[in-house]
């Protein structure tokens, strides 16, 4: 559903990305760690348009998307959140949603100005539905900005969730989370794959990312060093000395 | 109802404070996506002289000049906003203003057909259909109608869907291209909008002065368009309106200190600017908050909100 | 166009050259420090003409004197500006900008009021006469304009590379938190840039007080092109501004030749637009993250 295939990203002489090829199946979900440094941000951002490559392609069903800009990737069905807490900070988690489906709506915008009622009902609806489903129906009046750190994270996807996307790409969702607010987001990530949205995260929490993941790709200096289910990985000799002296990966 | 209290002097104060009215809600319009822009009164200049070349060269009925005009105003606008579709910010400001700059050296440059740096006169007055509405009391309700009408549409335009999608961008432009908003898209088309609506304005101008030049475009006005904006704060809808009402007043009040208006403009600028960056809305949200509670009016007050588009950086 | 035409072009260029990097070489210092720019810049310049009409033209002090103090004297209205307007609006820079804008006005006014808004003052050349090369005629009033200009720029990249407090401000401009945690003081760099700018800007206006007409709204063409100039060459750049200085120079003397000035005006802003949409960072400029 998603490949990359040879790609490279170049900052100055430094190759974040070298020369990669990853492929995502569609049902999956993937993680993608690696020390700081091995590229997984740019990534994402590369991926999803932000960045153009310095070399390679991505290809979205098929279809190569490097050149689109990151709202057309968006439009197309891959849809990312952010490593930082991206909401609408001065919008209520009501309002957020709702502009969250501006991709969906059906309607014009002329007949919009004229005759707003008809369609904003039905935004206002499926914001709920979502706003349920992520369990902040509770705060839905409330101002994003006035949010604890954890929900404002659960918002931001969201968010991104009412786009009704085919693939989601989680910057880090669970940075900066304490345990209570990390096992609700993994719950809530659980429920949007159950649901058949195809998952890619990036995440520096070991045990999330071996509990939440089917396959995980890891980088290291932005090549692929290791892939495979999270039990292989997390043994792999090249991947324990790649994290050696930084993190203990017991799972 | 107003004219025939007031008498024809301060009709003709209503009758500029009602065009005022249409540029700042415009201007505003330009503001709320996070776009501050320094060619909305060129742009005005641009459906004034539209109107004015249209209706004394070409003899074109008022009710097809007008529309003209916006529509000439929105295109002017889009040929300075597209190549700045990467720009922000300062450098946007600056943009715009160099760019209309050029646009108004044009009327200054050419005496054929714009009149050069004297401007034009002798534009025809306004008859529809049967009606002569070029007097002063007749040409005030005209007017009080197209600004009414103007407000609400964009009073309808700030309520919609397209008046969430600016606020978003300028929360965070990032996040909102991430949810799949061509963001350049809407930023040209609030950009082009204003414009139409500026332009309007702008022919509504020159049919009721009957003469229009250069030097109503400048830097001068566009300040003051700038304080009606910053000082009735962007947030609501009403504090810009509030604001061009208040400050005309004051300006007429003040009319006698002549010459020394601008400077009093610019240190209420920075006074504001350094103490209330949110403008009136200070004061207008309490207000508002009351009004909702009031059955009836709560379509009057405007959102809670804790944080100030002016002081998010960009 | 003939070759002395094109010669005698190339020298006024290369003056006003000189004159819009002197102006706008503050600017982007200014500019890049604060990530705000100060919309009474023009009025800086302004003021600077006055200085040397007041000084020079009404006092009758030697005109050298008269334009090295316009050096302090704009200096210090630099740092009054950033004490009350800039300082207190850090990290807002929209409200930055338009509050100078709004002391734009107040500039244009007070001077108006001061000195008149009736015919420009007139300012009596001090050194009259021109230099004769090879068919090109530069009166010398024009022509010391150059070497003032270049020994100001050679005095501004030895500060910034050479004396500590010039390094720092370099430092500041690139990146103000880590400058901050180095112990380099914001406030103290960011009245420094403003001092600099100041009195550079003050003194491209007191250096061309005899050779244009005087009047309050000096201001309001100069900073166009200072600004062109600045988004042409890259904020906080000073090698982008010097060279684009020189680039607008040359295309407003020749099209002034060749046209008109107006037209010459519509030129440098196209100029500036097609590097929006190019090289939105200026040419000499880095993509800020």
């Amino acid at each position: 559903m998603l490949k990359v295939s040879g790609l490279s990203k170049y900052f100055g002489g430094v190759a974040a990305i070298d020369n990669l090829d990853l492929e995502v199946e569609k049902g999956d979900i993937r993680g993608i760690i690696g020390p700081n440094g091995a590229g997984k941000t740019t990534l994402f951002n590369v991926v999803c348009g932000v960045y153009r490559p310095s070399q390679g392609n991505v290809f979205l069903h098929g279809e190569p998307i490097s050149k689109l800009s990151s709202s057309e990737v968006a439009r197309r069905g891959l849809v990312r959140t952010f490593q930082r807490n991206a909401v609408f900070h001065d919008f209520t988690v009501l309002d957020n949603v709702i502009v969250g489906r501006h991709l969906r709506a059906k309607r014009s915008l002329l007949g919009e100005i004229f005759n707003p009622r008809a369609g904003a009902r039905e935004d206002r609806q499926c914001a709920l539905e979502i706003l349920e489903w992520v369990g902040l129906s509770a705060q839905q009046d409330e101002l994003a900005a006035n949010l604890a750190h954890g929900f404002q994270r659960v918002l931001g996807v969201a968010v991104a969730l009412a786009t009704e996307p085919e693939i989601l790409m989680l910057d880090e969702p669970v940075a900066g989370m304490n345990d209570t607010e990390t096992a609700n987001m993994c719950e809530v990530i659980g429920n949007i794959h159950a649901h058949g949205v195809t998952i890619l995260l990036v995440e520096h929490d070991m045990k999330t990312v071996a509990g939440l993941c089917r396959n995980i790709t890891v980088l290291d200096f932005g090549k692929k060093i290791a892939e495979g289910a999270p039990q292989e990985v997390l043994n792999n000799h090249a991947v324990i000395e790649a994290y050696l002296g930084t993190e203990d990966i017991v799972a | 109802m107003l004219p025939f209290t007031v008498g024809l002097y301060n009709t003709e104060i209503l009758i500029l404070l009602l065009i005022n009215l249409i540029m700042a809600q415009s201007y505003r319009l330009v503001t709320t996506a996070g776009d501050w822009s320094s060619s909305h009164v060129v742009l005005m200049g641009a459906g004034a002289y539209t109107a004015a070349l249209l209706a004394k060269l070409l003899g074109w009925p008022f009710l097809i000049t007008v529309p003209l005009a916006g529509v000439v105003a929105a295109l002017c606008g889009l040929l300075i906003i597209l190549p700045l579709l990467r720009t922000l910010g300062f450098g946007f400001f600056i943009a715009t203003f160099a760019l209309a700059e050029a646009i108004r050296l044009i009327w200054v440059k050419f005496h054929y057909p714009f009149g050069g740096a004297r401007g034009m006169i002798g534009i025809p007055g306004v008859e529809i259909g049967p009606w002569d509405l070029s007097e002063m009391i007749p040409n005030y309700f005209l007017i009080l109608t197209i600004t009414v009408l103007l407000l609400w549409i964009m009073y309808r335009i700030d309520r919609s869907r397209i008046g969430k999608i600016l606020k978003a961008i300028q929360l965070d432009a990032q996040l909102t291209e991430s949810i799949g908003i061509n963001v350049p898209y809407y930023r040209a088309l609030a950009f082009a909008t204003a414009n139409f609506f500026a332009g309007i304005a702008g022919a509504l101008l020159a049919y009721h002065q009957g003469a229009i030049d250069p030097k109503s475009f400048a830097a001068v006005p566009m300040l003051y368009l700038i304080i009606y904006v910053v000082v009735g704060g962007v947030r609501t809808y009403w504090g810009a309106i509030i604001c061009v009402i208040v400050m005309t007043w004051i300006l007429e009040m003040t009319r006698q200190l002549g010459p020394w208006r601008p400077f009093i403009a610019g240190a209420i600028v920075i006074f504001v600017l350094v103490v209330m960056p949110g403008g009136l809305e200070i004061l207008i949200t309490p207000i508002a908050r009351g009004l909702r509670k009031v059955p009836g009016l709560g379509w009057l007050g405007a959102e809670p909100r804790r944080r100030d588009p002016v002081q998010n950086e960009r | 166009m003939s070759l002395a035409t094109f010669l005698q072009s190339l020298a006024n260029a290369l003056v006003l050259g000189s004159i819009y990097a002197i102006v706008s070489v503050g600017l982007a210092l200014s500019w890049g420090v604060m990530r705000m720019a100060n919309v009474a810049h023009g009025e800086f310049y302004m003021l600077g003409a006055y200085v040397v009409y007041v000084l020079y033209a009404q006092a009758g002090w030697p005109f050298p004197v008269a334009v090295a103090s316009a050096f302090p004297l704009i200096a210090i209205l630099g740092v009054l500006t950033e004490r009350m307007i800039f300082r207190q609006t850090r990290g807002n820079v929209l409200a930055g900008y338009i509050a100078t804008a709004g002391l734009a006005f107040m500039l244009q006014v007070v001077a108006s009021q001061i000195w008149g808004v009736g015919l420009p003052k007139p300012i009596p050349v001090p050194y009259m006469g021109a230099a004769h090369l090879g068919g090109v005629a530069i009166g010398w009033q024009r022509l010391l304009v150059v070497p003032v200009a270049a020994g100001m720029m050679l005095l501004l990249r030895y500060f910034l590379f050479h004396v500590r407090v010039g390094k720092a401000l370099r430092a500041c401009a690139q990146d103000p938190e880590v400058a901050a945690l180095q112990g380099i003081s914001i406030n103290r760099i960011t009245m420094l840039a403003m001092l600099i700018a100041g009195g550079f800007a003050g003194v491209a206006g007191a250096l061309m007080a005899p050779l244009q007409p005087v009047t309050p709204y000096l201001g309001q063409t100069i900073i166009i092109t200072a600004f062109i100039v600045v988004i042409v060459g890259g904020i906080e750049s000073i090698g982008g501004a010097v060279l684009a200085a020189f680039m607008l120079g040359i295309i407003h003397t020749f099209v002034t030749t060749l046209v008109d000035g107006v037209t010459a005006t519509m030129a440098g802003v196209v100029l500036m637009a097609v590097v929006l949409v190019i090289k939105p960072e200026g040419l000499m400029g880095r993509v800020r993250a």
